[in-house]
């Protein structure tokens, strides 16, 4: 469980999260997403005090970060940026993390096993690939056996082999009762792998719901209706808050309606229809539609201070 | 389909109770840091063969029916090597804190260690003890080698129970450690190698001796309470009629490692990794 109460951090003038308010729970995964620059970083380098908030609080399990006698245990971090020495082994590096907490070398070698990465274990990090990079980040969070993992964009860099491989481990860890929250700035990239989904725009809070209620909730759908009639259909229809295109000839695109109405003034009228489907707006345009407005904010705004 | 996810949703899972955050576990950590990096071997080794080799060629090169002599002399240019390596020493020092900002490794050590201070007194903790052992040892072989070479100049002929000698080859091993520990603070402190590597060679090395060139007398009375001097007292043979007595050199030690440490610690807990 991470609880995320108010937090405010700002860097000098420029405020990275404003106030945002949110939780995470544990058996399920749950999705970050937000444009580049939305403070999803920053949010996750609060939680395990690598950042101090400017106002407001982040909690793990009811603790601080600093407070766990154990922290690699309780919480599995993959930060953005890079986090190992380019002249220190992959092994190396996670020895000497996993010596901090008395963490047996048998342990290093289970995870270094687990990420794939057997036969550079021993290899300078300085010239591993981004996607090597990632795995060794993932070996890392995983090192601690977690009750808690937080990853930040995760699946950058990772071919799709690497992709599929750590939707397939996130969700399992999840499914063993782990808390697992990853951000990414790719609706894409969630709409497989969460369930839940924590969304901001601006460092504020813009979503908290589940990929299901947002995808209906704030997706346009539409009808989509063939028929030889579809004009008349179409002034059958017409109506308050019901809009009417039609893209081709015997197409309409019916919004402000549902399907059952449209068929049911069809029956009635004994229309034929040859086709009739709702179509969903994909998780991007519902991604799309609710940052958009953060999004053309920020530009206004340097474009007045420019 | 959603609400068989609800009621199928585990328990909270409950991490390993068998591993725990330690001071011992943070010193293990750092050895296993100082040791893994090549940087490491290769500024220790050349600290090892500048403090012996430089020492041999001076006392190889002294001439037998030279007039000069004396204990004090003789340690001096023995050690000068000695006094040399404490730059590279120093400069590895400042790397142990800074490479790690530099790299971004300082973020996985801070996540492991969110309390911070440890990480700190564990680096100056290791590194002091490995910077001792190996130039305690240093100085011992630097000394012998030279007194073999000094040969019947005035030089040679000290030994370990003349008078002052063994107090002012262990002040040399002290001054290193002191001098490194100074150093790792201040890469503490500043975060960046560049920065820190000029701060030490030119506020704390040279600063000291160029102010002793100014014009005015109260200079040379604060000099010898410069952080770059404060450990001189304790590598001489004869320390009577220095500034600093023997007991004040180690007090001013202590007091510029507090004040370094001090800062370095408070900064550490206040700022962002
Ligand atoms: N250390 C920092 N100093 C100054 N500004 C920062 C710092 N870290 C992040 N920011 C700014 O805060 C905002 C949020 O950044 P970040 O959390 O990295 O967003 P995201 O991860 O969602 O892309 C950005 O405008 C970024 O430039
Ligand atoms: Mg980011």
């Amino acid at each position: 469980m991470i609880e995320i109460e108010h937090l405010t951090k700002r860097y000098g003038k420029k405020t990275a999260v404003d106030d945002l308010t949110f939780s995470v729970k544990p058996g399920v995964v749950t999705g970050f997403l937000g444009p580049n620059g939305a403070g999803k970083s920053t949010t996750m380098r609060a939680i395990v005090g690598l950042d101090a908030p400017t106002s407001g609080l982040a909690r793990v399990n009811g603790k601080h970060y600093s407070e766990f006698r154990s922290p690699l245990t309780e919480v599995g971090a993959l930060l953005e940026a890079k986090s190992v020495h380019a002249g220190r082994s992959a092994y190396n590096h996670l020895l000497a993390l996993a010596r901090t907490h008395g963490i047996p070398k048998r342990r290093v070698r289970e995870v270094i096993d687990l990420v794939g990465l057997h036969d550079v274990a021993g290899k300078r990090v300085g010239g591993f690939s981004l996607g090597m990079g990632q795995r060794l980040g993932i070996a890392v969070a995983l090192l601690g056996d977690p009750a808690v993992l937080i990853l930040d964009e995760p699946v950058n860099g990772l071919d799709p082999d690497g992709v599929k491989w750590i939707r397939l481990l996130l969700k399992g860890l999840a499914a063993e009762g782990r808390t697992v929250f990853l951000s990414s700035h790719l609706m894409s990239e969630l709409a497989q792998t969460a369930e839940h989904l924590v969304v901001i725009g601006q460092g504020r809070l813009l979503a908290d719901t589940t990929v299901e209620d947002f995808v209906s909730g704030n997706g346009e759908s539409r009808v989509r209706v063939v028929s030889p009639e579809a004009a008349q259909l179409a002034e059958l229809l017409a109506g308050p808050g019901v809009s009417i295109s039609s893209p081709e000839k015997g197409v309409l695109e019916v919004s402000g309606t549902e399907a059952a109405v449209v068929g049911q003034t069809a029956a009635a009228h004994g229309l034929v229809l040859h086709e009739l489907r709702t179509d969903r707006g994909s998780l991007e345009d519902a991604f799309m539609q609710l940052t958009a407005d953060a999004v053309e904010y920020r530009q206004s705004m340097e474009g007045a201070n420019r | 389909m959603t609400a068989a996810v609800m009621t199928d949703r585990p328990t909270a899972y409950t991490p390993p109770g068998d591993y725990k955050l330690s001071a011992a576990g943070l010193l293990r950590s750092e050895w296993t840091k100082l040791w893994s990096l090549r940087s490491t071997w290769i500024v220790l080794l050349c600290a090892v063969v500048f403090s012996a080799g430089l020492g041999a060629l001076i006392a190889g090169s002294i001439p037998d029916d030279q007039a000069v002599g004396g204990a004090e002399t003789a340690i001096g240019a023995s050690m000068s090597g000695v006094a040399l390596a404490s730059v590279f020493v120093a400069v590895l020092a400042i790397l142990t804190v800074t490479g790690e900002y530099s790299t971004g490794s300082i973020r996985s050590t801070m996540t492991a260690a969110p309390k911070r201070l440890g990480v700190l007194f564990a680096k100056a903790a290791v590194y002091g003890a490995v910077v001792g052992v190996l130039f305690t040892v240093m100085v011992f072989i630097t000394f012998f080698l030279t007194q073999a070479l000094f040969g019947d100049n005035g030089l040679g002929g000290l030994s370990l129970s003349d008078d002052g000698v063994l107090q002012a080859l262990l002040g040399y091993g002290a001054m290193i450690v002191y001098l490194a520990l100074l150093a790792l603070g201040i890469g503490a402190i500043l975060r960046n190698s560049a920065g820190s590597i000029g701060f030490y060679i030119g506020v704390i090395m040279i600063l000291p001796q160029l102010a002793t060139l100014l014009p005015w007398n109260w200079v040379s009375d604060v000099t010898p309470y410069a952080p770059g001097n404060v450990a001189n007292t304790i590598t001489l043979v004869d320390p009577s009629g220095q500034a600093l007595g023997v007991g004040e050199s180690w007090l001013w030690m202590g007091i510029w490692l507090v004040v370094t440490y001090g800062l370095a610690g408070l900064l550490l807990k206040r700022r962002d990794v």
